[in-house]
């Protein structure tokens, strides 16, 4: 931490940028005693200008990049893009196609859910719920890694589809580590979920109200967790989503509590859906042959998609060429960034890590 | 459920996991055999070219097959605006197909592993294998020549199926 003045009862210094537990980010903090007074967030430490690369790559070479900023939920942020793409083509992925990147995007889901869990666990001071969601995170990486053929960044879908089918045998082996994890799940409950210890730093702390959240235009779990009933998979239902049943998990409390149940919750969901998909998921091709370079036709598309975080959107203008012409990417980190200056202020100092990583905030998505 | 109540039942959640398999992998000895149930040939990303559709398989190191390259380099288009690993190197053999005996030449420290080099590749003679192990102390000996790529990596140490069991918890074996 380093002082940056003091000034009579105030004192104010910054948080970060080298690494405070997630990402490279400063907040700016002034304390008067252990309660906060006022936060700056401080972004733009890891900003790679994404969007403009873009405008001088093709379609298929943007790929690579635009998986890079959340890496353990690269297909999921990857997903609009894909999508905003076929829309320029004119093409839609084969049914196949479709029910694959569902599993691929909940997957996805699930690891990145645990990495924040793991990261949260370390935050509330609970070393074991450090390492139980980052080392049963490693079963789902090799599931991903066996359709995907890498660890974290797949590049697996492409325009008019995905680049592989699924491996044989996969969905046996699926359902083996989906309901061993099933009871897994309940364990955690019992060492965190129901742990006194972490209600006592979760419950009351850092409440977001369902007005506040509308105003400051949080997205994803955080806005379910504020009583309000959103998701893009279920409100513009994309690729497939459609056919598939489950219950968005809403709360009504909006604090920490909330936020942290309504992932744990997504993480039984996740799992629900992928085993709906698999059993949904018809036989054909996966991907629509495209010979040469992919020209996008004269016009603008754009899609949008729940991603780990919360809703990610790409709106993608084209001007005939290989490359695209202007590329606008919309992340929900950058959206929950509005409201942790709101939610910070007037809490202890110690609360701040509760609050700050239980918007799962990521520097480098928002920074794109 | 009372405050002492929730401390001891995390506590006997804990403790219970002292009487489960462990589920690590003994790394250097023992390795995760994740695409050897494709009961593939290689185990590693192929693309048909035909079909324009790939094999599910490990995106690791590159093999080429240098009796099939014609030197088009498509490969190293495509690897342009990505990681720009990808030289086209004179070889000092002669080749039929390949009449400018042009080959491509891998740097792995640029490489970022996303295999659109193979996919771009239209005469099946650019693929992926399952090995990874590519570490070393010198940073020049990450640059792949076109000889070196042609041969298959040796695929050392024992490889261990992983089984996620309900009842005594994750395991390798």
């Amino acid at each position: 931490m380093e002082v940056v003045d003091q000034e009579g009862r105030t004192l104010t210094f910054s948080i970060g940028p080298q690494h405070p537990g997630s990402g490279h980010f400063r907040l700016i903090v002034k304390v008067d005693g252990d309660f906060i007074v006022d936060v700056k967030p401080d972004p733009g430490y890891v900003h790679r200008g994404a969007e403009k690369m873009c405008e001088e790559r093709t379609y298929i070479q943007n790929i690579p990049h635009l998986e890079r900023p959340v890496i353990f939920d690269s297909s999921g942020i990857l997903f609009p893009y894909v999508l905003a793409v076929e829309e320029l083509l004119g093409v839609q992925a084969p049914p196949r196609a479709q029910y694959i990147r569902i599993i691929m995007a909940e997957l996805n889901r699930i690891i990145s859910h645990l990495y924040w869990l793991a990261i949260y666990g370390i935050f509330l001071g609970h070393s074991t719920m450090f390492m139980w969601p980052m080392g049963d995170r490693e079963l789902f990486i090799d599931l991903a890694e066996a359709i995907g053929g890498t660890r974290v960044t797949f590049s697996y879908f492409v325009p008019g589809g995905v680049r592989n089918d699924l491996p044989p045998g996969f969905k046996e082996r699926a359902l083996k580590t989906f309901s061993y994890y099933e009871k897994r799940l309940e364990e955690y409950d019992k060492i965190f979920f129901s742990n006194p210890m972490f209600l006592k730093r979760t419950q009351g702390i850092g409440v977001l109200k369902r007005e506040d959240a509308i105003r400051l235009g949080v997205t994803g779990p955080n806005l379910r967790a504020s009583g309000i009933s959103s998701d893009t998979r279920k409100d513009e239902p994309y690729s497939s989503y459609e056919t598939i049943k489950w219950d968005i998990p809403v709360r009504k409390e909006g604090d920490c509590y909330a936020r942290s149940m309504v992932r744990f919750q997504e993480l039984f969901d996740s799992l629900n859906i992928m085993r709906q998909a698999l059993d949904l998921i018809p036989e054909g091709s996966v991907k629509i042959p495209m010979r040469g370079q992919i020209k996008g036709k004269v016009g603008e598309s754009f899609a949008r998609t729940e991603a780990a975080r919360g809703t990610m959107f790409y709106h993608i203008i084209s001007d005939g060429a290989t490359h695209p012409y202007r590329v606008k990417i919309s992340v929900p980190s950058f959206r929950s960034l509005s409201a942790m200056p709101f939610l910070l202020k007037g809490n202890h100092l110690a609360d701040m890590p509760a609050i700050y990583w239980g918007l799962d905030y990521w520097p480098v998505e928002a920074d794109k | 459920m009372s405050f002492f109540a929730g401390f001891f039942l995390a506590l006997w959640a804990g403790v219970k996991q002292i009487f489960k398999h462990r589920y690590t992998l003994r790394y250097p000895e023992q390795k995760l055999d994740i695409f050897m149930i494709n009961n593939q040939k290689s185990g590693g990303y192929e693309f048909d070219a035909k079909k324009q559709v790939g094999t599910a398989g490990f995106k690791g190191r590159h093999i080429l097959y240098m009796d099939k390259c014609t030197g088009c380099s498509l490969c190293a288009i495509a690897c342009e605006g990505i990681a720009d690993c990808i030289d086209m190197v004179k070889v000092d053999k002669s080749f039929v197909q390949n009449k400018k005996s042009q080959f491509p030449q891998i740097d792995y420290g640029r490489c970022v592993f996303c295999g659109f080099c193979v996919d771009a590749c239209p005469f099946d003679c650019l693929f992926e294998t399952p090995f990874y192990e590519l570490a070393t102390t010198d940073k020049r000996s990450l640059v792949y020549t076109p000889e070196m790529l042609n041969e298959y990596p040796q695929l050392k140490g024992e490889y261990v199926k992983f089984i996620p069991d309900k009842k005594s918890g994750a395991h390798h074996g």
